[in-house]
């Protein structure tokens, strides 16, 4: 759990990536699975179409500079509706934008002590939604949950799963790599202290060799799958492969790779 | 308005908002009615959404309870556990002419007991209230006294919150929320709650500043100026600078903290004994590290008393 909570003030520290957005998109499909989503008539060539979940949403991130816990913390009153609403509920093919919005619109309020007006809001969907719209959708979520909008860590946590099981990982393979090379470098000045021993002692039966065997190097070239540097370095160049090892050892840079320059933070930015 | 609530003579008119005492007509019981009036271009207040969505869980002897909340278009009732009085109105009654007069100590004793037990509840349940002042406790005839309005409480304790430092009124704002802080946290609360405890002594408010800087000038005056000995990490405050600059311009010399029992007492009619000054300074420290927890606090001598009388 412990990791779990470090991650997720990774997660919090990044910034909105499009990972995220696609994780909200298909969060907020998930909340009406039978709305299905029928492309909008063509309608009067003077009206806008209902752009897709995911336009809308990167939109919205875009305008607005929304901070990521406010938006992502969206996903867990997404989730409440989820678990509130009936199995088969259907509504417009806008339904779900307003859904969207809505829980955005609370999370920003409820986490922030400064947010946009609901009229700023309302300008920020592009002419899609009213003022009037925008009052209802919020009055009627805060309605549905029962105005019962706290959030728990562990409720972050097991909605934000998704994106948090990389930054996890990641986390504990560092601390893993790290306590291994603790573990080596001590092996090592144990060892220089047996040679200096053996110097000393002509009865000596201890084995220096056995001693750096104990250590795999390939269990200290930990992978990866976010420091392409260290991967591509090695097997780009594998008569190199032997003095990086040692090189690594050396150098605790490739160790501590900094946890705020986290692959999230890393990831595409496509839109 | 719901017709099960007879609305009677207005009670107050609080930040957004206006309140009326009420009739809940079927079962005879009186209520508060806080009417916040919608405007449709902010839609639902953020400070009526943080209000109820904390308030709803809060359910503890020392804090007003929520019972309802009626929300149409253009209105938003909350319907509150009603109470007589609040406890800036009772201490303002209590003037003579001019001279404002403190509560018996007891009595002091008895509603800093109950304030604190209030907020320990809320910082257990990982709210801080941000506005504790007179105007916001609220007593009854029973001598009982309750914390009200949540419009600037917040919860903590998860990485989602963002913090503003423009919070709690002037006269009751912590030394580091007024040099800027935004990482606060419950010793937010309990700053105001020494201010709270003098003024009950005095019936007058400890640190009447009219401003942000003159409100700290108060403040050091009668605390010291707080360096980074005493308060490790103080210089990095953002508005830190240039509030100890002009201090020290005032004053040349190395201010030594004034002291507090002498202040107190020449406005207080009983006589203080050193206990309550300790709690006191407990609360009122500087560094917000140092100060008491409510827990704490409630575990002072000064209430031994009431703990003594309950285990």
């Amino acid at each position: 759990m412990d990791t779990y909570n470090k991650a997720l003030n990774i997660l919090m520290k990044s910034p909105v990536t499009d990972d995220m957005i696609q994780f909200l998109t298909h969060a907020t499909l998930q909340v009406m699975p039978n709305n299905t989503a029928y492309p909008s008539p063509p309608g009067s060539p003077k009206k806008s179409r209902l752009p897709s979940l995911r336009t809308f949403i990167t939109k919205l991130v875009r305008y607005t500079n929304v901070y990521t816990p406010t938006l992502l913390s969206a996903v867990c009153y997404l989730n409440k509706l989820k678990r509130i609403l009936p199995k088969d509920a259907k509504g417009l093919p806008s339904t779900i934008h307003r859904l969207f919005l809505a829980c955005l619109i609370i999370s920003a309020k409820f986490h922030n002590d400064s947010t946009p007006l609901n009229k700023h809001w309302a300008k920020y969907t592009d002419g899609l939604f009213s003022l009037e719209d925008i009052n209802l959708m919020e009055r009627q979520l805060l309605q549905l949950l029962k105005w019962d909008l706290r959030l728990s860590n562990e409720d972050l946590i097991l909605d934000l799963q998704y994106l948090l099981e990389p930054i996890k990982q990641h986390i504990e393979i560092t601390t893993r790599q790290k306590k291994k090379m603790l573990a080596f470098k001590k092996q090592q000045q144990k060892q220089e202290v047996y040679k200096h021993m053996r110097n000393l002692s002509v009865s000596s039966n201890l084995s220096s060799s056995t001693l750096v065997n104990s250590t795999s190097y390939e269990d200290l070239k930990c992978p990866s799958p976010y420091n392409n540097k260290s991967t591509s370095r090695s097997s780009s160049n594998g008569s190199i492969k032997q003095i990086d090892i040692w090189h690594d050892n050396n150098m605790p840079n490739d160790l501590s790779w900094n946890l705020e320059n986290h692959p999230v933070a890393i990831a595409s930015h496509n839109y | 308005m719901s017709s099960q609530f007879k609305q009677l003579e207005k009670l107050g008119n609080g930040t957004y908002a206006t309140v009326y005492k009420g009739l809940n007509k079927t079962t005879g019981v009186y209520v508060a009615l806080k009417e916040v009036k919608l405007d449709s271009e902010e839609g639902t207040p953020s400070t009526a959404i943080r209000e109820i969505s904390l308030m709803k869980e809060l359910k503890h002897e020392n804090i007003v309870r929520l019972y309802d909340v009626i929300h149409t278009e253009n209105k938003l009732t909350l319907v509150f556990e009603y109470m007589d009085n609040d406890l800036k109105k009772y201490m303002d009654s209590l003037t003579v002419g001019n001279n404002p007069q403190g509560l018996e100590l007891h009595l002091v004793k008895y509603f800093q007991w109950q304030l604190l037990e209030g907020l320990a509840f809320c910082h257990e349940n990982k709210i801080l209230h941000r506005d504790l002042k007179p105007q916001n406790l609220l007593i009854n005839k029973r001598g009982q006294l309750k914390l009200g309005d949540f419009g600037l409480a917040r919860a903590f304790g998860i990485p989602v919150n963002t913090f503003s430092s423009e919070v709690v009124t002037l006269w009751y704002r912590a030394p580091d929320v007024l040099m800027g802080s935004r990482t606060y946290t419950t010793s937010i609360d309990i700053w105001s709650c020494g201010c709270i405890l003098a003024e009950m002594i005095t019936g007058k408010p400890l640190f009447p500043g009219t401003n942000d800087e003159e409100q700290l000038k108060l403040i050091f005056e009668m605390m010291g100026m707080p360096t980074e000995a005493n308060w490790p990490g103080v210089s990095q405050l953002p508005k830190y600078a240039t509030s100890s600059a002009s201090f020290q311009q005032q004053y040349p010399q190395q201010q030594q903290s004034k002291d507090l029992k002498v202040l107190l007492q020449a406005n207080c009619k009983e006589k203080l004994d050193d206990v309550v000054i300790n709690l006191l300074h407990g609360l009122l420290q500087l560094n917000p590290d140092m100060r008491l927890s409510a827990k704490q606090a409630l575990h002072h001598t000064w209430f031994s008393e009431y703990y003594q009388r309950q285990t």
